[in-house]
């Protein structure tokens, strides 16, 4: 579903962000990302969704070469790709449920998909009830919900969580987890950037390490 | 709701949003489009009274006491002849101290025991199809033998001409002004809106908007402040010009002088102007800021 073949990104020409990565993530995987800051983590995410274009090398997202796609058709690329923040980057004027129409909206969908989809993403993240609420009637724990609500709206296959619980407190990010192993128990694959030691080590999931721009660690059943 | 509807929609919100913003931006905007109007309204009537004086104005060429009843004939012939003379009318005595006692009838002392020594000459009254021509058809008639003088009044024609063509010059060249004044308002209150619509220009990329779906908002937001601007300048003129019509006396228009035009007979002028310059200023402005700081 993701695939990396010897990705290299550099910036302003020496400055060497990711070196030499292969890595390939299947569809229904979940997987964490984790190193220090500045180890490339970011760049990772951003050359995903092509916010960021590699130096050499490949990237594959289903099986299509994200290099070729021209300016117009990298909206599609990441209509596949839910991104959830750890900000969560919600509209603040705007209710959960409107916050969840804008994306779908965005994907141009149906009326009758907009309300039906509201209703499931909503019921998924366990905020039904809480649609005419406003964020920051919300408490941080139901904001990042809120954000993963909407980042599932669109129905990606893949969906990035980057830190998503570094803004909650540890029972919130329980939580949190817990409601993205829901999601990838559905079949979406699940990528998700953290520094959340204890959880990478309970969940006993894949566990992708990068230090200095390298993958230094990659098993699949690892702690951080 | 579809997605045009959402987003027209959407523009509409943003203009809401920026309330004050919007309000500031189209009363600027109202402002060049009625100075423009003012100019329209001034060169329409220029032009509509410089045409009253080519369809009205000729010259006067006085006949020699001694002519012939043929002699004039031959004369008024000749005149006739001239390239871009529309028609020659014969003015005897009589019809002179009639002409005469019309235009002082408040003072007719003037013309006291005249009636009898007539002093007003036999003439042709000379009319043209374009008055831009009067000089040279002033020579051509002088050439006629049994014309003694011609009375062509050519300052106040050249005068009147030169007025139009710097007038209409002039408002080509305030026209062009206020439209790169209004384009830059626009552009400079959608680049506002854009940088306070940042945080959802972010999100939007990153659940998969495309370009257009990003612009349209803006777009419809630049081209609805064009339009609204437009109507209001509108109706705004045309109240001031019908009161103003409806007050002004009409400065010796008996006489052939300046007059007003009415408003029916151009109000649609103004109201396509107004609709055109809105929509370019709304779309182009809008257009400049997106290209510039949207970056999408």
């Amino acid at each position: 579903m993701i695939e990396f073949i010897n990705v290299e990104k550099k910036y302003n020409h020496d400055v060497i962000a990711l070196d030499n990565i292969n890595v390939n993530i299947d569809k229904g995987e979940f997987a964490f990302l984790v190193g220090p800051s500045g180890s490339g983590k970011s760049t990772f995410l951003k050359l995903m969704i092509r916010e960021e274009e590699v130096t050499s090398g490949k990237i594959l997202i289903d099986n299509q070469d994200i290099g070729r796609l021209k300016q117009k058709e990298i909206p599609y690329l990441r209509r596949k790709i839910g991104f959830v923040f750890q900000d969560f980057r919600l509209l603040y004027d705007r209710t959960v449920a409107e916050n969840i129409v804008f994306a779908l909206r965005i994907i141009e969908a149906s009326e009758r998909e907009i309300r039906s989809q509201t209703k499931n993403v909503l019921e998924m993240v366990g905020l039904t009830g809480k649609e005419n609420y406003y964020p920051n009637q919300l408490s941080g724990g139901e904001q990042q919900r809120v954000a993963l609500a909407r980042a599932l709206a669109t129905k990606p296959p893949i969906i990035i969580a980057d830190e998503p619980t570094g803004n909650l407190d540890p029972s919130t990010a329980d939580d949190i987890f817990n409601t993205l192993l829901e999601i990838n128990a559905r079949g979406t694959t699940v990528l998700v950037v953290t520094h959340a030691k204890d959880i990478v080590n309970k969940l006993n999931k894949r566990v992708i390490a990068l230090n200095h721009g390298r993958i230094v660690k990659d098993e699949e059943r690892g702690g951080y | 709701m579809t997605t045009r509807t959402y987003l027209i929609k959407e523009g509409y919100q943003n203009l809401r949003k920026h309330g004050g913003k919007t309000a500031s931006t189209m009363l600027i905007i109202c402002a060049t489009m009625l100075v423009l109007g003012i100019f329209i309204i001034l060169i329409q009537n220029v032009n509509k009274n410089v045409e009253t004086v080519r369809v009205q104005q000729g010259l006067q060429a006085l006949i020699s006491d001694s002519a012939t009843d043929e002699e004039k004939e031959y004369m008024r012939e000749q005149i006739k002849n001239i390239e871009h003379v529309k028609d020659v009318e014969y003015l005897d005595r009589q019809k002179a101290y009639e002409d005469a006692k019309e235009l002082f009838k408040d003072q007719e002392y003037f013309l006291e025991g005249l009636e009898n020594v007539n002093i007003f000459p036999e003439s042709f009254v000379v009319t043209f199809d374009d008055i831009e021509y009067g000089d040279d058809i002033k020579s051509e008639v002088e050439k006629i033998e049994g014309i003694y003088k011609v009375k062509y009044d050519e300052t106040t024609i050249n005068a009147v001409i030169a007025l139009s063509k710097i007038a209409n010059i002039f408002l080509l060249g305030i026209g062009a002004v206020l439209l790169i004044v209004s384009i830059f308002i626009i552009s400079n209150t959608i680049k506002l809106a854009v940088y306070s619509n940042k945080r959802e220009i972010f999100i939007m990329r990153y659940i998969g908007a495309t370009n257009k779906f990003i612009k349209r908002p803006f777009i419809v937001e630049g081209t609805i402040m064009g339009l609204l601007s437009a109507i209001i300048s509108f109706i705004v003129i045309s109240l001031a010009y019908i009161v103003l019509y409806a007050r002004l006396p009409q400065i010796g228009s008996s006489m052939g002088a300046f007059g007003f035009i009415p408003y029916s007979s151009f109000w649609y002028q103004i109201l396509i102007s107004y609709i055109v310059l809105g929509l370019f200023i709304g779309l182009f402005g809008s257009a400049i800021s997106i290209k510039r700081y949207l970056k999408v």
